[in-house]
């Protein structure tokens, strides 16, 4: 495998008072964000904190109301295109094509990517392969079950070999063995100078797998840490969490219950 | 467990607070045009209902009792037929969604008849005019209408209900779903084939007198004016008990079925020789146009939804333009074009006016993925003149077959006209595809692939982009010119292109624009009705 393309040090996702309003309401609130590269961040909030927001603005499916976004050096929107080309993304909502074979759609993928035929559909086949997806090469994706969906989407963000990847809870629905095989794919990718930028609410996987941290709370990040600092405090990752993101508020039961 | 509000209160709120948080996000301008053309269409329905009302207050009971089944047989085929001819089946529960709530069988079941009512509330305003009209008529007795036309609604609203959940459950089974459609579709044309084949009286017979059949509408009829004898009492008690059973039965077994989410797609068995056309194509052009061109083929001709679409244009086309198109025993010249005309019109609900509707959710790849969104726009609009192309040469190959006149020069009429045509549709079609996309289930052999709205503005659309082609053959009938025929479909076929970059241009700013609601809509899911 080669590494990533050495390119002048700009981090990989630079943002600065990045802000979304939905009328009055600010999903997400002034946040600023540097991930380094070569970095598995783990970006966590709760239900409604505006992680996938962030990811939304970030690849540019929704236009931000202020605020500046960098990924690897580039701004975004000016050079959404060229930006794009170098990011695998795993989107919480399926982006699939129904109507297409699993391996239909890798290539497709591979394709609009920028890869060539030939190439596209060599990847195709490996990726179906790897992640255990070419059992029923013939089956249309409308067939397939929502972890075979999400490990597809997996793939699909693999197959141009981008050097960021931006994944809103990935293992949603896959089981333990297609989970492992995309966890122990990811920490490869950060080894060959890849960043991974990952939402997720099981902690211990974040905990796990990422180098930093960021929590999200009503829109603005309350810590920002490296990981094994937190595990040289007293506090474990869902101590941290559970104190900054308000337990305890909203927590009385009512009576009838 | 006792329910504190009914069942269909509180499903009705549901489904209008569903459909009212829909619509917020629309403009003013929209929700009026949308109010506007609804309220023209039913003061329609409403003139003709007073007709209805008029016509029947005054006839005496024996020219009633002749005319009278007529006009129910009509009500009865518009109500039944009415879904089957718009590729709607209306509103419906939602069963998969609702059977987990401690709602009783029998209150789902009512809820679900009268949503029947929605289908086709012009037939219940039409039978509200007859029953006004036949009540103030001297000489029916005023009980025999309030007792026979409310019957009569009651036994099409049931009815209406068990084919609904037939037809739901049969398709289902892909190769079943087809088949029936498309067989449901030639149905349709079926009064044409009689009127064609001079068999108009074969249909009179059996509506009316049938030696050993008695139609609801005839034992409706006759009750409706008094005149019923016990064998119609009779009679019409069975047929509505059978359309309560045939209802219940089907309901029940609706509520029964173990259906999964996704229902069994279509296999890919022609999956290698689709991919082949597709790739073949695709070297057309570079990537990433190409990729989106073939992934637009390999979908589209797995959609039963398509396919059933791009089957009726050749076949359901022939049968209802045959009765125009034939003159002394032969087919006219112009048929080929009439028929190429219709099915590049039925093609574009599928193809145009709705281009990101069967890519629902995924349709934000087209967003994320790096390539200039002109180039997916483009590529999807190309995939859909090549399927029309397509389209016309399979009516070709078919007019040959049934020796219609088919010259060098009318082949050449017929693509020239539906290239150009495609000019302008596509055009519509960009704009409306990004102002009023719908998530659209490819898997649904029929169902509304574009807002019930947009369907109504639609109806007024398709004249004015076909006026140029209409110019084209206005000059060809007042000069009785093919050269300045041709001369003036070169011109109207270089405004289509002028409109048709003029139209993307716009469809690109407005994108941009609307990103956000485009990709939210096409993310949107219902309430607890269903609509199809």
């Amino acid at each position: 495998m080669h590494g990533v393309p050495a390119e002048p040090a700009s981090p990989a996702i630079e943002v600065r008072g990045l802000r979304k309003l939905y009328g009055d309401k600010a999903a997400v609130d002034g946040l600023d964000l540097t991930v380094p590269r070569g970095c598995f961040y783990g970006f966590l909030g709760p239900n409604g904190a505006g992680k996938t927001t962030t990811i939304r603005m970030l690849i540019g499916l929704t236009t931000p109301t202020a605020g500046q976004i960098r990924l690897l050096g580039l701004p975004m929107p000016e050079r959404a295109l060229e930006i794009k080309r170098r990011i695998g993304l795993v989107p919480e909502e399926s982006l699939l094509f129904e109507r297409l074979t699993g391996g239909e759609f890798l290539q497709f993928a591979g394709r609009m990517y920028g890869l060539d035929r030939a190439t596209a559909a060599a990847r195709a086949a490996e990726l179906l392969e790897f992640f255990r997806l070419n059992d029923s090469p013939r089956k249309l994706i409308a067939e397939y079950s929502k972890g075979m969906r999400r490990r597809l989407m997996m793939a699909a963000a693999l197959i141009h070999r981008p050097e960021l990847f931006l994944l809103d809870e990935p293992f949603e629905g896959v089981d333990a063995v297609g989970a492992r095989i995309m966890k122990d794919l990811l920490l490869d990718q950060v080894r060959r100078g890849a960043t991974v930028f990952l939402t997720s609410h099981v902690l211990e996987v974040v905990e796990r797998l990422c180098d930093r941290v960021a929590i999200l709370n009503q829109g603005r990040v309350v810590l920002e840490a490296a990981v094994r600092d937190l595990h040289s405090g007293a506090e474990s990752l869902e101590d941290a969490f559970v104190r900054l993101v308000g337990a305890g508020q909203g927590l009385e039961k009512p009576d009838w219950l | 467990m006792r329910l504190a509000t009914s069942p269909l209160r509180i499903i009705l709120w549901a489904q209008w607070r569903t459909l009212a948080n829909l619509r917020s996000g629309e403009s003013r301008l929209a929700r009026s045009l949308a109010s506007l053309v609804g309220i023209v269409w039913y003061l329609l329905w409403t003139a003709v209902a007073a007709a209805a009302a008029i016509a029947l207050a005054r006839p005496r009971r024996a020219e009633l009792a002749l005319i009278l089944p007529w006009g129910l047989m009509s009500v009865f085929f518009y109500w039944q037929l009415a879904p089957v001819i718009t590729a709607s089946l209306g509103a419906a529960l939602d069963l998969r969604r609702l059977r987990m709530y401690p709602v009783p069988q029998d209150r789902l079941f009512l809820v679900e008849i009268l949503l029947r009512l929605a289908t086709s509330p012009e037939m219940p305003l039409v039978l509200a005019g007859a029953l006004i009209g036949l009540w103030r008529n001297p000489a029916i007795p005023f009980w025999a209408p309030l007792i026979a036309l409310p019957l009569y609604a009651c036994f099409n609203l049931l009815l209406a209900a068990g084919l609904r959940g037939l037809l739901e459950r049969a398709f289902t089974h892909r190769r079943v779903r087809e088949i029936v459609a498309f067989l449901l579709v030639l149905a349709v044309g079926a009064p044409q084939l009689l009127v064609w084949g001079g068999l108009g009286n074969l249909g009179r017979d059996l509506s009316l007198r049938g030696p050993s059949i008695s139609w609801p509408w005839v034992s409706f009829g006759r009750l409706a004016c008094g005149q019923a004898g016990a064998e119609d009492w009779v009679l019409a008690a069975l047929w509505l008990t059978a359309a309560w059973l045939f209802g219940r039965s089907q309901f029940d077994r609706s509520l029964r079925e173990d259906r999964p989410e996704t229902a069994p797609a279509a296999a890919v068995g022609r999956g290698a020789q689709i991919a082949g056309v597709a790739s073949l194509l695709g070297r057309l052009a570079p990537d990433p146009m190409a990729a989106v061109l073939e992934k637009e083929l390999r979908s589209l001709a797995r959609s039963p939804r398509f396919r059933l679409v791009f089957l009726m244009g050749f076949s359901f086309g022939f049968l209802i333009w045959a009765p125009l198109a034939r003159r002394e025993g032969s087919f006219t010249e112009g048929y080929p074009v009439l028929v190429s005309l219709y099915a590049v019109l039925l093609l574009s609900e599928v193809l145009f006016w709705n281009a990101f509707g069967f890519d629902r959710s995924a349709a934000q790849f087209w967003f994320i993925a790096p390539a200039a969104f002109r180039n997916v726009l483009v590529a999807k609009n190309l995939a859909g003149a090549l399927l029309a192309v397509a389209e016309v040469s399979v009516v070709l190959l078919v007019c040959w077959l049934l020796r219609a006149p088919l010259t060098g020069l009318r082949i050449i009429e017929v693509y020239a006209v539906a290239v150009t045509l495609c000019l302008y549709l596509l055009a519509g079609g960009n704009l409306s595809s990004l102002r009023f996309p719908r998530p659209v289930n490819p898997e649904q052999s029929w169902g509304r692939a574009s807002t019930g709205r947009f369907q109504m503005l639609v109806l007024f659309l398709y004249p004015l982009l076909g006026a140029p082609v209409g110019l084209a053959y206005l000059v060809r009938y007042v000069s009785g010119s093919e050269t300045a025929f041709f001369a003036q479909l070169s011109l109207a076929a270089l405004a289509g292109a002028v409109f048709y970059h003029a139209s993307l241009e716009y469809a690109l700013k407005l994108v941009e624009r609307r990103k956000e609601q485009f990709i939210q809509t096409l993310l949107e899911q219902g309430g607890p009705v269903l609509t199809r």
